[in-house]
């Protein structure tokens, strides 16, 4: 058996690879699923593909053996162990896997645990920190009412404040995970301290990083499901039990707070599947929208004023706090906007 | 001596243990994963202590995966972490083999 | 040189646990231990821990225990020789040797382990692995480089790559390797290791290869399967005929030594001393193969 190194960019290897991948069960090989392949690694014994593995960032991605290989895992564990150690050579020690429910047992004799599972994929990490370690880093309490709300803040807004008050004084405390991953345009950092700021007065709310395990819609993988529908409803279970199991249940998290979205439809089903699982372990408070002059205050409309140059509707829109980042930052964030449109 | 880097050393594959060791301030804490662990999992640990003792590790958390390694496997694995989480893999500290 | 049969040398990726802990038990002659080319260079610390552990706790029998470092000119070297001789390697191979003096190179470094651990200077043997046309031409030089020195290997696939050709099937392009490596050993009285064979589905190629540099008079060929021992060792077997005629001197050579004579012979012929070399060597054959029983008498089937 010898492990041989793919350039997915090179077409012959991306078509040997990929029509073997599908003989194993796999077809969704969108651009959001390949851009993020940084190492993809073939395992062939005599000429022919036997199995095959991939690294994006912590994730290991497109993970298959051949049947006629399968020989009671060894080659599976040998792929498994080799991108570890490739991710380790990286200097990354704590991996995430999103598989289907059948391979949960093959990941887990290689040390994997599964963080959620449902009926269509689960969610395994390895290695270290891990969420036990995530979680002891973080505030517990211990009596009280605590509730908590997720939000990318990109940035954070008069609406989001209008949410944390909201759960502020219906709780005794609240968690305010600021989603970690980076992919928008204000950054983690900008985020995290945005958010920071514009809820200092509130002493009964901690603003914590979500860590790997407050996962946005834009990090699922869904490459081994069929269709976009099962995709959307996939993500949002499967986040919701992460959530309900490995984060409210430790917490003591009784109530989760959301923001309506009125407008858009992907995001209103989001909630409503988040509904479906959180409950009744954890309740689930849909907050309508905070207006501003009758506007509905969104992050969205925020990134279009900052394109349109609109001092007038930031000053409406955003808290103080917010305002002078964005003023002081006005070109640069006009720049990124631009370049990644307004996401 | 203070880890200065997670480090990981070993495989997932059969007969091998892999050992990933991280910063730790609370002596050496070691956190299993065998098949035989009910049988063996004292007698691994043990190992994993003395080897992290004789490098001159005395706090430090410890991931194992264990595929049904010897102990002088575990020791190679845990050795080879050790070096790499001090950052002497080109100059072995002979005394300690 | 101490005079044993090497007619499999088995490789063992050292970076590999399950491997290095089962090489004792297919019977190999000589287990030869890769820190070379079947590690990836970032786990090259990890196969040289590996290994040397082993080595202090396995029991690998009665097999010649080999290590094939990496090359002089890398990073990992010295660490690789210090290591495997605190261990208790017996013979350090070193691989792509073009000269007498990178022998001489390999036992400067050798020796100075040896002294820092207190272990003898002299007791660990080394050998070459020729792979390229400058190592070819240079192999009686390096054959005689060192008094430390068990053998000579071809290693044909870099060989070929040097030669501006690739491996075929016949073999003809490793005709004049095989034949100077195979003199240089004989001229220096050290063993001489044919190739791998890499194709496992080819094993009439493999049989083939095998009869031919068993012919030539190769000690033995290196291995990358244990399934290939008994293959090879099927090839070395000596036929009746060969045996019979090697406890024939022998018992001539007991004869002779009850006599107090220091003439050995035999129907009436002087028998000189390379015939007594060859029936010793038919007789460990014959032994390993299980053709003679612990009497020293052929088993008949």
């Amino acid at each position: 058996m010898q492990i041989r190194e793919y350039n997915l960019r090179l077409p012959r290897y991306r078509k040997r690879w990929q029509a073997f991948m599908e003989h194993n069960g796999i077809h969704e090989f969108g651009q959001a699923e390949l851009a993020p392949i940084e190492k993809t690694y073939v395992w062939e014994e005599d000429g022919e593909l036997a199995a095959t593995g991939s690294i994006a960032g912590k994730v290991l991605k497109y993970v298959a053996v051949c049947e006629k290989f399968k020989d009671g895992g060894a080659l599976f564990n040998q792929v498994v162990s080799h991108l570890v150690n490739e991710e380790a050579s990286r200097g990354r020690f704590h991996l995430l896997v999103f598989t289907k429910p059948k391979y949960v047992k093959s990941f887990g004799y290689v040390g994997f645990k599964p963080l959620a599972q449902t009926d269509q994929g689960a969610f395994l990490e390895s290695g270290t920190p891990g969420v036990s370690d995530y979680l002891a880093n973080l505030p517990h309490f211990e009596r009280g009412k605590t509730a908590a709300i997720v939000m990318n803040a990109n940035p954070f807004t008069k609406g989001h404040r209008a949410l944390v008050e909201k759960a502020s004084a219906e709780n005794d405390q609240v968690y305010l995970f600021v989603v970690q991953a980076d992919r928008s345009v204000f950054t983690f950092a900008e985020r995290f301290d945005l958010v920071k700021q514009g809820v200092s007065d509130l002493t009964n709310v901690v603003v914590v990083p979500g860590g790997d395990y407050m996962v946005s819609s834009a990090t699922f993988p869904a490459y081994f499901l069929k269709s976009d529908q099962e995709i959307g409803a996939y993500q949002a279970e499967l986040d919701a039990t992460i959530f309900r199991d490995s984060i409210a249940k430790p917490l003591h998290i009784t109530a989760r707070y959301l923001g309506e979205e009125p407008t858009s439809k992907t995001t209103a089903a989001y909630n409503a599947a988040l509904s479906a699982v959180l409950a009744p372990q954890v309740a689930v408070k849909i907050i309508p929208r905070h207006t501003e002059a009758g506007e509905i205050v969104s992050a969205t409309t925020v990134r279009q004023a900052i394109l349109a140059g609109d001092q007038d509707q930031l000053a409406r829109l955003l808290p103080p706090t917010t305002l002078t980042f964005v003023k002081e930052n006005f070109a640069d964030l006009q720049a990124r906007i631009q370049k990644k449109g307004s996401k | 001596m203070e880890i200065k880097q997670t480090a990981l050393a070993g495989t997932l594959e059969s007969s091998d243990i892999q050992i990933t060791l991280s910063q730790g301030s609370n002596g050496i804490q070691i956190e299993l994963d065998s098949s035989v662990e009910a049988l063996y999992g004292p007698q691994i640990k043990q190992v994993i202590t003395t080897t992290l003792q004789a490098a001159g590790i005395d706090n430090t958390q410890v991931k194992a995966v264990d595929k049904g390694a010897l102990d002088c496997v575990i020791k190679a694995r845990t050795l080879a972490a050790a070096q790499r989480a001090l950052g002497t893999v080109d100059e072995p500290n002979w005394e300690v083999l | 040189m101490e005079e044993r049969l090497r007619r499999t040398m088995m490789f063992v990726p050292g970076n590999n646990a399950g491997m290095v802990k089962d090489a004792g038990i297919y019977g190999a002659d000589s287990i030869m231990f890769d820190l070379e080319d079947s590690v990836s260079m970032d786990q090259k610390d990890a196969a040289r821990m590996l290994v040397y552990e082993a080595l202090q706790t396995q029991d690998y029998g009665d097999a010649e225990l080999v290590v094939r470092v990496n090359g002089i000119d890398t990073p990992y070297f010295k660490n690789d020789v210090f290591a495997m001789v605190k261990a208790g390697i017996q013979v350090v191979r070193l691989p792509k040797v073009e000269s007498a003096q990178m022998m001489k190179d390999l036992v400067a470094v050798v020796e100075e382990a040896e002294k820092k651990f207190n272990i003898p200077v002299g007791t660990t043997h080394v050998m070459a692995a020729i792979e390229s046309a400058r190592g070819v031409l240079k192999a009686l030089e390096i054959a005689e480089s060192t008094d430390r020195m068990i053998g000579l290997a071809l290693s044909a696939e870099d060989y070929t790559t040097d030669m501006k050709t690739h491996r075929y099937p016949d073999g003809a392009e490793l005709e004049f390797a095989r034949n100077m490596i195979l003199h240089a050993a004989r001229a220096a009285g050290i063993a001489a290791f044919d190739t791998v064979f890499t194709n496992m589905n080819d094993v009439e190629g493999f049989q083939r290869e095998t009869e031919h540099i068993h012919q030539l008079g190769f000690d033995g060929k290196s291995l990358v399967n244990p399934r290939q021992i008994d293959w090879v060792n099927k090839v070395y077997e000596p036929t009746k005929k060969e045996i019979e005629n090697a406890l024939d001197v022998e018992a001539a050579i007991e004869e002779a030594n009850a006599k107090g004579s220091g003439v050995i012979s035999m129907n009436g012929q002087m028998v000189d001393r390379p015939v007594v070399l060859r029936a010793q060597r038919v007789l460990r054959l014959a032994k390993a193969s299980g053709l003679i029983d612990e009497d020293g008498e052929y088993i008949e089937e």
